[in-house]
């Protein structure tokens, strides 16, 4: 596996290819749009998703957790797809083998489960954002002027890739600008948005197990 | 018993004379047969009378039984075209009345409102005229079996239509179901020719019941003419689709009452008509735009001016291909290669459809070599080779979604179903494994059970399987059916004012200020909101067309085999064909500086040029072989040494550039074109993963993955969106033995690379002589046209990374 470390704000992070961000000062694991319970929605709909599918994404947060030991984890929104169901019964039994870790959410527009239930998982909740200077986690990035550089979620970037040949592949990606990184969708099963951000940009796409920057 | 000594021949046989008819010898035999118990066939060209050859032998069938009061549903009539339904209804009304039966015609599909649904399900009419769709929508309502207990006939009309298509699966199920509830049901398909009618109805009826085929020895006239440009050009002026042709279409709408003008695709509907209308502007007002992507009131607006003979001309799609006749046409232009024999002579009968009338039809080249086509075209009518149209099988997306419907309707019994649908020709092959797979698809998620904890779509009640939830069985209901269209875009005006779709795919790539021509008219470009396209008028002269996916149709098999034929008379030289003399100027230039190769013979240009090395093949197979030969042949040479090719491809051969030196000889070239290890190398060679991801997408919605948003209409819950994309990547890394991927990669590769026809290529070029030419600096009249062709492909062995290192962001 090949992560990719740099240097903003005189901060080191690295980008890792499980689709998530390492802040090495903060002992902080940055990740978003996490949807749990989106599997298991489908299912009570009629629409057979395995729920491998989870336990996928679980492994990929195990293995980050394990190989950066983390003392906090947090989620930029969007951590909670709907409702309570199977799928976040077993994330509870996922976190609870993570006792020490601190699970923080800042809130996403998805996440409207009662306050109860954040509890009961062992999270906290914060709104609208959470800053460590010199960045600010927040779901959806804000407009205008902002002293800190924003870490955020919300769209699941993505990016179209296209050869000499015109043939065409999409990758999820990190997207940094001058203002905000915004993070990939962590959950496997959530579609990617390739349209460009109106900044400048720098993309990192994830590939398979490898973070690779590409030149715009 | 003798037909004609009984009392409903005599008492039809009255009614024609009456009228001045006489039946057509077809037309007895069906009615004897079907008066004898038969099931079958029949097969006639359009405007023949099909329909009263079924319709009436059930009509003589009633009259012989002595005419009891029959209540309920005596006849189903299935049209694939929602347009047919009318005029056929009328016709059969008035043949009823004439001849005092009492009988009630009517018509249920889609556009018929509720209140009349609801007449006809509290009190079935005799004749029922309705779609495929429309069948299983009733098969989906509680105690549907009273609405076909008194069912004698089934007539598919238009059988060919739907033979090759999931569409014909449908009502191959729907049939299995109709069969148990009525097993003397008679079912009669009636179709236009095709190369497999006796297929056609062993797939409409499977079961060992007496069943025949009726042909007509009535042949339709057709008349095809050549439109021959004064001068030849030596290189085929490829690229700008022959407009400048356009000019030649004038005095041939001039000297007709109404003229169709076909073309292949309605990005070439929309450039010809602009054409046309810029060459002759007094044409405006009288020539019309036609294809499937109009808004349908315009659509409907331009079939009425057809029938009330106030157009002229219509350019126009496969959107007219089908459909109720027009009276006034009385000439066809087809622009550029229609591909196939079957589909262009079905668009020649679109005129002088009346049984004794000619059909004209004239071809009008996009480039000069398409005039072998013509040729090619007039000889294979001459001599009725007539494509055939391969049924589908195996198709689980249906499949799912007609248990599901029988779930939805009185309930599912498991093993009733398995061995009704066993019983039709689509399903005849599935197994105990395959079936267990479908049922736990529906029942309980998937393969894995601890995997699918809370899936809810089915309840078991009383033995069966139902589908409890009211908003489940809705949802099923509006999205019922095989056609899945791409996603598509409304555009509107600013003002407002609705002008027609755009896929969401051409939309994208949009920018404001950016115009395009819709329904022939210009606009620009403003923006996308709600799922609408807003636009403006626009003056531009720089308009594009748009692009809508699936217009590349391949030539088939057998019209291939024929212009290989005409090649080789160019070849010899003793072509009487006034196409292939027309030519002779790029034929000798071909033979000057290459060669022309006869159909024994596989022709491989060596090109050398300050581009680099181009290495043409021309097994004239058509493009899409020629795509996967492409790949297979790029991907073998470059197990000889460290080489990138790039590849294009038309209907005759491929081509092969490389910036560096390739070695070419026969031996190489037997080698990369073998047999050996066909299938392992063609799936290194192509990318058949996202092949099969692109074929996922209906089979996603047929299956119920995901829902059609059909007109703008999208799911209520907003959490429950997802992709057929997202379902494909989620199936491939967890449930890899899923029959829905498998059925994608199947159709992958009998469809869209149609191995069983590349097989037969390869084995027939390896019989044949090689002939290898090389040539510095000029291309041959052959190569021209495939050279300018834009779309390529590569074969690379690069690994993932450092292909992304040279790739490029893109919007």
């Amino acid at each position: 596996m090949q992560e990719k470390e740099l240097s903003l704000r005189g901060e080191k992070i690295i980008l890792s290819p499980h689709k998530g961000i390492y802040w090495p000062r903060e002992k902080a694991l940055i990740i978003a749009d996490v949807h749990l319970g989106k599997t298991a929605l489908f299912r009570q709909h009629g629409i057979p998703i395995s729920s491998q599918v989870l336990d996928g994404d679980l492994e990929r947060l195990s293995e980050m957790i394990g190989r950066h030991q983390p003392e906090k984890l947090i989620v930029a929104g969007d951590m909670f797809h709907q409702d309570f169901n199977t799928d976040l019964q077993k994330f509870t039994d996922w976190r609870n083998t993570f006792e020490r870790l601190q699970i923080i959410l800042v809130q996403g527009n998805h996440d409207k489960l009662p306050m109860l239930q954040y509890r009961y998982m062992g999270i906290d909740l914060y709104k609208p954002n959470i800053t460590i200077p010199p960045f600010q986690i927040v779901h959806k990035a804000t407009k205008g002027k902002n002293e800190f550089l924003q870490i955020c979620g919300h769209i699941h970037p993505g990016l179209m890739l296209q050869g000499v040949t015109r043939k065409t592949i999409k990758f999820p990606c990190f997207r940094i600008s001058e203002k905000a990184i915004t993070l990939p969708a962590f959950s496997a099963f959530t579609g990617l948005d390739t349209s460009k951000c109106d900044e400048e940009c720098k993309y990192y796409v994830v590939a398979g197990d490898k973070v690779i920057m590409i030149k715009d | 018993m003798q037909i004609n000594r009984t009392n409903g021949y005599k008492a039809v046989m009255a009614w024609m004379k009456a009228k001045g008819n006489t039946p057509f010898d077809f037309q007895k035999e069906t009615w004897e047969k079907y008066n004898n118990g038969y099931s079958g066939m029949v097969n006639a060209p359009t405007g023949f009378g099909k329909t009263f050859s079924v319709f009436l032998a059930v009509i003589i069938a009633h009259i012989n039984a002595g005419s009891p009061k029959a209540q309920g549903l005596q006849l189903l009539w299935i049209t694939p075209l929602r347009s047919l339904a009318k005029d056929l209804a009328r016709a059969m009304k008035q043949a009823l009345a004439e001849l005092e039966i009492p009988w009630e015609v009517a018509v249920r599909n889609g556009d018929t409102p509720v209140k009349e649904r609801q007449a006809q399900t509290k009190k079935m009419p005799q004749v029922l005229i309705t779609t495929p769709e429309t069948l299983h929508l009733l098969l989906a309502q509680k105690q549907n079996d009273k609405y076909f207990s008194s069912l004698q006939c089934l007539a598919m009309d238009e059988w060919h239509e739907l033979l090759s298509t999931k569409r014909g699966v449908m009502i191959e199920l729907a049939l299995s179901r109709l069969r148990a509830m009525r097993p003397m049901l008679k079912v009669w398909g009636l179709t236009a020719t095709i190369g497999n009618i006796e297929q056609a109805l062993e797939v409409l009826v499977p079961i060992d019941v007496s069943k025949t085929l009726v042909y007509t020895k009535e042949k339709k006239k057709t008349k095809i003419i050549s439109i021959i440009p004064e001068e030849i050009e030596i290189l085929p002026w490829a690229g700008h689709m022959g407009l400048k042709m356009a000019e030649h279409i004038i005095p041939v709408i001039d000297s007709s009452n109404t003229t169709l003008i076909f073309t292949n695709t309605r990005n070439q509907s929309e450039m010809w008509f602009r054409a046309i209308l810029d060459i002759y502007p007094d044409l405006a007002g009288a020539i019309a735009l036609h294809h499937g992507s109009i808004d349908h009131a315009l659509r409907n607006w331009i079939e009425d001016a057809l029938h009330s003979n106030i157009l002229e001309a219509v350019v126009c799609t496969s959107s007219l291909d089908l459909g109720v006749d027009f009276k006034p046409v009385d000439t066809v232009v087809q622009v550029g290669s229609p591909k196939g024999v079957a589909r262009f002579l079905q668009r020649a009968g679109r005129s002088g459809h009346s049984p004794h009338e000619v059909s004209h039809i004239f071809f009008m080249p996009t480039h000069a070599l398409e005039l072998v086509e013509a040729a090619a075209l007039k000889q294979a009518e001459r001599l009725g080779e007539i494509e055939s149209r391969e049924p589908m099988v195996m198709t689980f997306d249906v499949l799912i979604q007609y248990l599901v419907t029988l779930a939805v309707g009185d309930g599912l019994d498991v093993k009733k179903a398995y061995e009704e649908i066993k019983s039709t020709y689509a399903f005849r092959e599935i197994n105990d494994e395959e079936w267990k797979w479908i049922i736990q698809f529906i029942t309980v998620g998937g393969e894995a059970l601890g995997a699918y904890e809370e899936f809810k779509k089915l309840e078991w009640e009383d033995g069966l399987w139902k589908v409890k939830n009211r908003k489940t069985a809705m949802n099923h209901r509006m999205n019922m059916g095989a056609i899945v269209s791409a996603p598509m875009l409304k555009v509107k005006f600013l003002k407002g004012g609705y002008i027609g779709m755009v896929e969401e795919y051409f939309a994208s790539k949009l920018n404001p200020g950016d115009a395009f021509t819709l329904g022939g008219s210009v606009v620009e470009f403003v923006g996308i909101k709600e799922m609408t396209v807003q636009v403006r008028k626009s003056k531009s002269k720089k308009a594009i067309a748009p692009s809508w996916m699936g217009g590349r149709v391949p030539l088939s098999s057998n019209l291939t085999r024929v212009l290989r034929d005409k090649l080789t008379e160019a070849a010899n030289d003793n072509s009487e064909d006034e196409e292939l003399i027309a030519l002779k100027p790029l034929f000798d230039r071909q033979r000057f500086l290459s060669h022309i190769p006869t159909s024994e013979e596989l022709l491989v240009e060596k090109i050398t040029n300050k581009e680099g090395v181009h290495l043409f093949f021309y097994p004239f197979e058509g493009r899409l072989v020629h795509e996967v030969l492409g790949s297979l042949v790029a991907y073998r040479m470059s197990k000889f040494g460290p080489v990138s090719f790039s590849i294009a491809m038309n209907d005759y051969g491929f081509e092969l550039l490389s910036d560096v030196d390739v070695e070419i000889n026969e031996d190489i070239v037997r080698k990369v074109l073998s047999t050996e290890n066909l299938l392992r190398d063609i799936q290194s060679s192509i990318n058949a993963t996202e092949m099969a991801r692109r074929k996922f997408r209906d089979i996603a919605t047929i299956s119920g993955l995901i829902m059609q948003n059909n007109r703008g209409k999208y799911q209520s819950n907003k959490n429950l969106q997802s992709s057929a994309g997202i379902f494909f990547n989620i199936f491939e890394q967890y449930d890899s033995k899923s029959l829905l991927l498998r059925q994608a990669y199947d159709e992958v590769f009998y469809q869209q690379l149609e191995e069983p026809r590349l097989q037969a290529a390869l084995e027939r070029i390896a019989a044949g002589r090689i002939v290898i030419k090389e040539i510095h600096g000029a291309f041959t009249p052959l190569s021209f046209p495939i050279k300018v062709d834009s779309k390529r492909n590569t074969i690379t062995s690069e690994d993932l990374e450092s292909q992304i290192r040279k790739m490029k962001a893109i919007k």
